[in-house]
């Protein structure tokens, strides 16, 4: 469960990020977050785990807040929120296998992590994590020999294997083909469906947002503009959320 | 782009020409006079027949002093000299590196030490540690040792500049704290081409070890300056034959192993 109180974000230049966010996410919904570019969907789902920091209000994980959390504690909260990257964020020259080791980071000991000694257990969850998102194969390839879509499964893979029981996919899909668009997605469904684990995604795609959401919610220059359940979110809702009629563009089509 | 005129083009290589003319002719006024010895004709001629003769004796002598004992001691100095330096290097490596670093005065100021080791060649090293810790292997560790940051904290912290930083993101997120995040996020990146420069470095230490014993910071050179004064043309040879074929041997194992690391 995350929830929001009264949650603003300014930023040094005196942007407003975040403005005066009130919300409470249950555990198992699929919420997805849609705005404009600049509307602050990245710095809602960065200020979940503390990536960024705000500046008002508090936020809370499962009952504790994060926002007043510091050192050891902060890092065993953030263990509890996977995160998914536009860019996949791995560690390119490592193995697959390694890569989605390194969700487990959070579990271990700093002078055995320095020695990067995990047990077998690790190693069998993560190659869990693998077939998971059908990959056990590739567990000793190098991250950079994989496609974008495959490597978007392994970071996936690192959030499976750190236990988490929320996920924040910041355009997880953003840089990839419609056919590995729906895989993706596909996955991040079936994880909430069978894990019921939380998922928070920012999507630019209108179609895939209504097609995977169970909740959506619309950021417009930092403010909550729309929050309810994906059926009530009709063609008129979106315009209102980018302020203009939905382009065709934001509409990826066959997936 | 401004057009020159044509004239401006032959006066300014003119001038160019005359420039470079004035300034060989000024380096070679400053040269002594050749001037061949009598008895040149005939060294050269023993240096060489001492070259073709090596004095295979001293390559292996149970008792004493001996070839194999003076490369094994140069090897000696270059692998310790060239792993105090690995060390060292590291802490500045990454204080110099401008997306690592959190201030440009961390920056500025470990660009700076580097610079400054660099200026120093290892010679003017050794010769300052001999001073300092007396005659000596340990004086040559040292020279390398200290010589050798220079130049791979350079190189390592350039390496470091290139590296992608979005996985630390990744890693933090994962709730891993900074030392973690650095030893997932970091070091793999950058850990081949440290052994990479490591070892090139390595070859080069090996080169310079092989020197040090001239001005008396152990090695090799100290028998084949001590073999070049009584003119015992024979030993020179075979200790020139021996570090040719250490320096090519450790070369050619040292270059197949960095061909396979990055």
């Amino acid at each position: 469960m995350i929830e929001f109180k009264n949650v603003s974000k300014v930023y040094p230049n005196g942007t407003r990020g975040l403005n005066n966010v009130d919300l409470r996410v249950d555990d198992g919904e699929f919420v997805v977050v849609v705005g404009l570019s600049g509307a602050g969907k990245s710095t809602f789902l960065r200020s979940i785990n503390r990536l960024h920091e705000i500046t008002e209000g508090e936020i809370l994980i499962n009952g504790e807040s994060i926002t007043k959390a510091g050192g050891s504690e902060l890092y065993r909260i953030r263990r509890d929120i996977g995160m998914i990257f536009q860019n996949f964020n791995l560690v390119r020259r490592s193995s697959v296998m390694r890569n989605v080791l390194s969700g487990r980071v959070g579990y271990h000991s700093t002078l055995r992590m320095i020695f990067g000694l995990f047990p077998k257990e690790d190693k069998e969850l993560a190659m869990r994590a693998l077939e998971r998102v059908n990959m056990p194969e590739k567990a000793y390839m190098r991250a950079d020999e994989l496609s974008g879509g495959q490597q978007q499964r392994v970071s996936i893979a690192r959030a499976l294997a750190q236990e988490a029981t929320q996920i924040l996919a910041d355009e997880p899909v953003a840089s990839l083909d419609p056919m590995t668009t729906k895989q993706v997605m596909d996955d991040l469904a079936r994880i909430n469906k069978e894990l019921n684990m939380t998922m928070i995604v920012n999507l630019h795609f209108i179609d895939v947002a209504r097609k995977y959401a169970t909740r959506i919610i619309g950021l417009k220059e930092g403010e909550v503009v729309f929050d309810g359940p994906v059926e009530e979110a009709t063609d008129d809702v979106f315009s209102e959320i980018y302020g203009r009629p939905v382009n065709e563009d934001e509409l990826m089509g066959e997936a | 782009m401004k057009q020159h005129g044509k004239t401006f083009i032959y006066t300014r290589r003119i001038i160019v020409v005359a420039a470079v003319l004035l300034v060989y002719i000024w380096a070679f006024a400053g040269l002594p006079l050749l001037e061949l010895k009598e008895t040149s004709g005939e060294i050269v001629s023993a240096i060489f027949s001492g070259l073709f003769q090596p004095d295979w004796g001293y390559v292996y002598d149970p008792g004493g002093e001996d070839l194999l004992r003076g490369l094994l001691d140069t090897l000696a100095i270059a692998l310790l000299g060239t792993f105090i330096a690995s060390v060292l290097c590291i802490p500045f490596s990454f204080m110099a590196s401008k997306n690592i670093a959190k201030t440009k005065t961390m920056v500025g100021s470990s660009k700076f030490v580097l610079s400054f080791i660099r200026v120093f060649p290892d010679i003017v090293l050794a010769l300052l540690f001999i001073k300092a810790v007396g005659p000596g292997a340990f004086a040559g560790v040292l020279a390398l040792g200290i010589g050798a940051v220079g130049m791979l904290g350079k190189l390592i912290s350039e390496s470091v500049e290139g590296i992608d930083l979005s996985a630390r993101e990744a890693l933090i997120a994962t709730g891993g704290n900074p030392v973690k995040t650095f030893m997932f996020a970091i070091v793999p990146q950058v850990l081949p081409n440290f052994f990479s420069f490591v070892l090139y470095r390595f070859e080069v230490n090996l080169r310079a070890a092989t020197i040090l014993g001239v001005i008396g910071a152990g090695g090799i050179g100290t028998p084949l300056i001590f073999a070049l004064s009584v003119r015992d043309w024979g030993r020179v040879g075979i200790i020139l034959l021996g570090i040719i074929v250490m320096v090519t041997l450790i070369d050619a194992i040292s270059g197949k192993i960095r061909a396979r690391l990055v």
